[in-house]
């Protein structure tokens, strides 16, 4: 490889216990190059960006940084050798202003830092608030602070995690825009994503990772998209995503009265939304991350106040209810972020299983029926292929795609008449996707209702019977058969058309 | 931030204030000088042990073992002073034992990650009981005259050089704490500890630090109280880890970590330290004190933790309006 690689891993071998994690990675990364890492979760590559950024160290192996070789595992040798990692879920220090969180850690005087600070955020285009606390940002704002703290670090190496999944459609093109400048200044970018199209839109490079290897790795215009997909995929995978669509069959709307209703409802983040979904049907809403959908959700769950409307499930009013009083009545919800609100990380997985149906009766009346639980939970753990050591697992050790077929084993484990899935895929790699995709078209044929939050509009199309697309609080647009397609939806999420109904 | 932080020093300084004149309405005769220069002068101990407890809670955990701490430097030093050794080294091996007891809790904490409540509990029941250890239960008296004397030497009029020697003592390290680089560690490990090692805050070293910071002051404050009292009996320092605590949070410093300062630490523990003569004036008799200030704390705990989640939902609501209202927020002018 040529003599300027800013980055050179030769042969990193890593395990936890006895579980081996990375097995002999060997990448490198050029000045100017962005090189888009892709795998799915449980692949390694957060271990592997944490082994760069000395937060682990590796157990075999040699990284070189600009040809030298890499000796301490301290994260501030990292720093100072010019890598910056930008992780997934930003870690600023709440109570401090966005000024101060930028440049903490410098040693230079605090009127230089400002001043460069200010050119900085005049090249990249990006107006923040400095005297804001970063309490007080959007995800998306907290993502730019992180980023300019890289930038500001002169790093000539960053590490981008999944930089886009909380940004906006504009914020995102201003990060690329960003990316293409930093590419052509000579900086080196590692950029971690799901989203195959952003490989294509802005990488040089790409590197597949899968169970702790890199299999494919090349300039990105040798590839296809569908060469991508084909190295995620492990050599076994059925094409079962295929067989999915066939299997769907269309819903009798005539004769059929709406198990769930919501009219007219307001409340934070959203205004005046109506909609209605059929039992064995699965309503997709699309729109982009921040719409307005999950504050929708939640509220609906009983976690927020309702300004103003009225929800009915099954013909009942559960507007205003407690959430467990919505969950007796027969609806659930999967969060977003398993990890905040889904999952009791440190539980094992058969308490995860049987948390919400806690109250019922076959669960014991005052001592826990661990016989029954054990039923319960090997059932979901059967169906959903939950990849465990046990039921005693604990869930904070199971992989992001194994978490979320608990949590959604969790939320059917009270027979609910509609389920809210919130981005059920996010953060998943393929096949635990396709796992997640059989799970609920299996609860539309239950005919359980389903109401699928989404930002991934292939997810969308591929899993709903109608679609509703949510823009800035409100649904401006609703979709069936042969219109819901990638054009009429996204132009629909970012609040072009206006009001296209369709008659169901 | 600074407004906001100096605000909150402000509203404990305030509040210290509205006290004194509730006191003095209710008793006329404790508003003279002399009175509330006395409240300051017997602020001394507690000042120290609450700058040094605001360490531990800046980093977002907490010492209880402050009092123990206090209790047995005191004990160990007050029988070396009785015994005729040098000062110096008596107060030298006074700061040694509390920076050995903080580099002791440091390591369980920072290294061992057990939870600080937890593990400064237990060096607090070690320390008390080394306490019996050393003196067999037997007070440690005879303290040399010139050393009780040190305690209540004026500087000027009734203001005494211990108490203005420990006001410029915590003037300067809120100086090294807001504008050093390392300083600003301490607040920044207890904001957001992951945070803090992914941009090279060394997060472990940061936090035994802060407790061996912690563990010294407690130490100085032994030395203190013992030219203040004259004596260490068995149960000396008993209870200041809860007045520590108490003035901390008084002063405006979050539990959660991450927020507040030494100042507002230093005017909490003036108010601690003033609670019993404010209690003689008000006839109720020292006898409260323990109730009051453990009623105090809780009151301004629970208060704190009503108000950061009001703050918290404020924002989280402001963030959604400002989505629904309009959707360019944060993004640049490069369009």
């Amino acid at each position: 490889m040529p003599e300027k690689a800013l980055l050179n891993i030769k042969n990193i071998y890593k395990s936890f216990g006895m579980n081996a994690v990375l097995k002999g990675i060997s990448l490198d990364l050029n000045e100017g190059e962005v090189l888009a890492l892709i795998g799915g979760n449980g692949a390694g590559k957060s271990t592997l960006m944490k082994i760069i950024m000395g937060i682990y160290q590796h157990d075999s192996g040699e990284i070189y940084v600009k040809g030298e070789k890499v000796t301490s595992n301290k994260t501030s040798a990292a720093l100072a050798s010019g890598i910056y990692m930008v992780p997934q879920e930003p870690l600023l220090f709440p109570n401090m202003s966005v000024e101060e969180n930028i440049e903490i850690g410098f040693n230079q005087k605090k009127s230089e830092l400002h001043k460069e600070l200010l050119e900085l955020m005049r090249d990249v285009g990006w107006n923040l608030d400095l005297n804001r606390k970063a309490s007080s940002l959007s995800i998306a704002e907290q993502q730019m602070v992180e980023i300019l703290r890289g930038l500001l670090r002169r790093a000539q190496i960053l590490i981008l995690d999944e930089p886009t999944s909380a940004l906006a459609f504009d914020e995102v093109e201003s990060l690329f825009a960003c990316v293409e400048d930093l590419k052509s200044k000579g900086i080196g970018i590692i950029y971690i994503t799901h989203r195959l199209a952003e490989v294509f839109q802005i990488a040089t490079d790409v590197a597949i990772m899968r169970d702790g290897r890199v299999p494919v790795r090349g300039k990105v215009s040798e590839f296809t998209r569908e060469m991508l997909v084909k190295g995620l995929l492990p050599p076994d995978a059925q094409e079962k995503e295929n067989s999915l669509k066939a299997r769907m069959k269309g819903v009798d709307y005539e004769h059929l009265k709406p198990v769930f209703e919501i009219q007219n409802l307001s409340g934070y983040g959203f205004s005046d939304i109506s909609l209605k979904v059929y039992p064995g049907e699965i309503l997709g809403m699309a729109g982009v991350v921040g719409a307005g959908r999950t504050e929708l959700a939640t509220t609906v769950f009983g976690k927020d106040k309702v300004l103003s409307g009225r929800v009915l499930l099954d013909g009942k009013d559960i507007t205003g209810l407690s959430t467990r009083q919505v969950i007796e009545a027969g609806l659930n919800y999967v969060p977003e972020d398993r990890h905040l609100h889904g999952l009791f990380k440190i539980s094992d997985i058969a308490a995860n299983t049987s948390s919400a149906m806690l109250e019922k009766k076959e669960m014991g009346r005052f001592f826990l029926n661990k016989k029954a639980e054990c039923e319960m939970t090997q059932k979901y753990v059967d169906d959903f292929r939950i990849k465990v050591t046990g039921q005693d697992q604990l869930a904070g050790s199971l992989s992001g795609g194994n978490q979320q077929k608990v949590v959604i084993g969790r939320s059917l484990s009270t027979s609910p008449k509609l389920v809210i899935l919130d981005e059920p895929t996010r953060g998943i790699d393929a096949a635990a996707r396709g796992d997640v995709y059989s799970i609920i078209h299996e609860l539309r044929e239950q005919g359980v209702a389903v109401l699928l939050i989404s930002s991934d509009m292939e997810e969308i199309i591929e899993l709903s019977d109608r679609v509703m697309t949510v823009c800035q609080g409100r649904i401006n647009g609703e979709f069936a058969g042969t219109d819901i397609n990638q054009d009429t939806l996204m132009s629909a999420s970012f609040g072009i058309t206006k009001h296209s109904e369709v008659g169901a | 931030m600074k407004k906001i932080l100096k605000a909150r020093e402000l509203s404990s300084f305030l509040f210290l204030v509205v006290l004194f004149l509730i006191v003095g309405i209710l008793n006329p005769s404790f508003l003279t000088a002399g009175n509330i220069i006395a409240c300051f002068n017997d602020s001394v101990v507690y000042i120290i042990v609450s700058v040094g407890m605001a360490f531990a809670i800046f980093i977002g955990e907490i010492d209880v073992s402050v009092g123990a701490n206090l209790g047995f430097t005191a004990t160990v030093v007050g029988c070396m002073l009785r015994d005729g050794q040098n000062w110096a080294v008596a107060f030298l091996t006074g700061i040694l034992i509390g920076a050995a007891i903080g580099l002791f809790n440091g390591w369980g904490v920072a290294v061992m990650n057990v939870p600080s409540l937890i593990f400064t509990l237990g060096t607090n029941g070690v320390m008390r009981g080394m306490m019996y250890v050393y003196t067999g239960g037997a007070w440690v008296e005879n303290l040399p005259a010139e050393f009780k004397q040190l305690y209540t030497m004026p500087l000027a009029g009734s203001i005494t050089v211990s108490f203005t020697v420990t006001a410029v003592i915590v003037v300067v390290v809120h100086l090294l704490l807001k504008h050093t680089k390392r300083g600003r560690y301490f607040i920044a490990v207890g904001d957001n500890p992951a945070g803090a090692t992914l941009v090279g805050i060394p997060a472990v070293r940061t936090k035994v630090v802060a407790y061996v910071v912690c563990g010294i002051f407690a130490a100085v404050s032994g030395i203190v109280f013992s030219s203040r009292v004259g004596f260490v009996t068995a149960t000396s320092g008993n209870g200041y880890e809860m007045k520590a605590v108490a003035a901390c949070v008084l002063g405006g410093i979050s539990l959660s970590g991450g927020v507040g300062s030494v100042i507002g630490a230093s005017i909490g523990a003036v108010i601690m330290a003033s609670i019993s003569r404010l209690l003689v004036f008000m006839e109720l008799g020292s006898t409260y004190d323990n109730t009051i200030t453990g009623v105090m704390l809780l009151a301004i705990v629970v208060v704190d933790a009503l108000m950061q989640r009001r703050t918290a939902e404020m924002n989280r609501r402001q963030r959604l309006a400002a989505r629904t209202g309009s959707a360019d927020f944060g993004k640049g002018g490069n369009a």
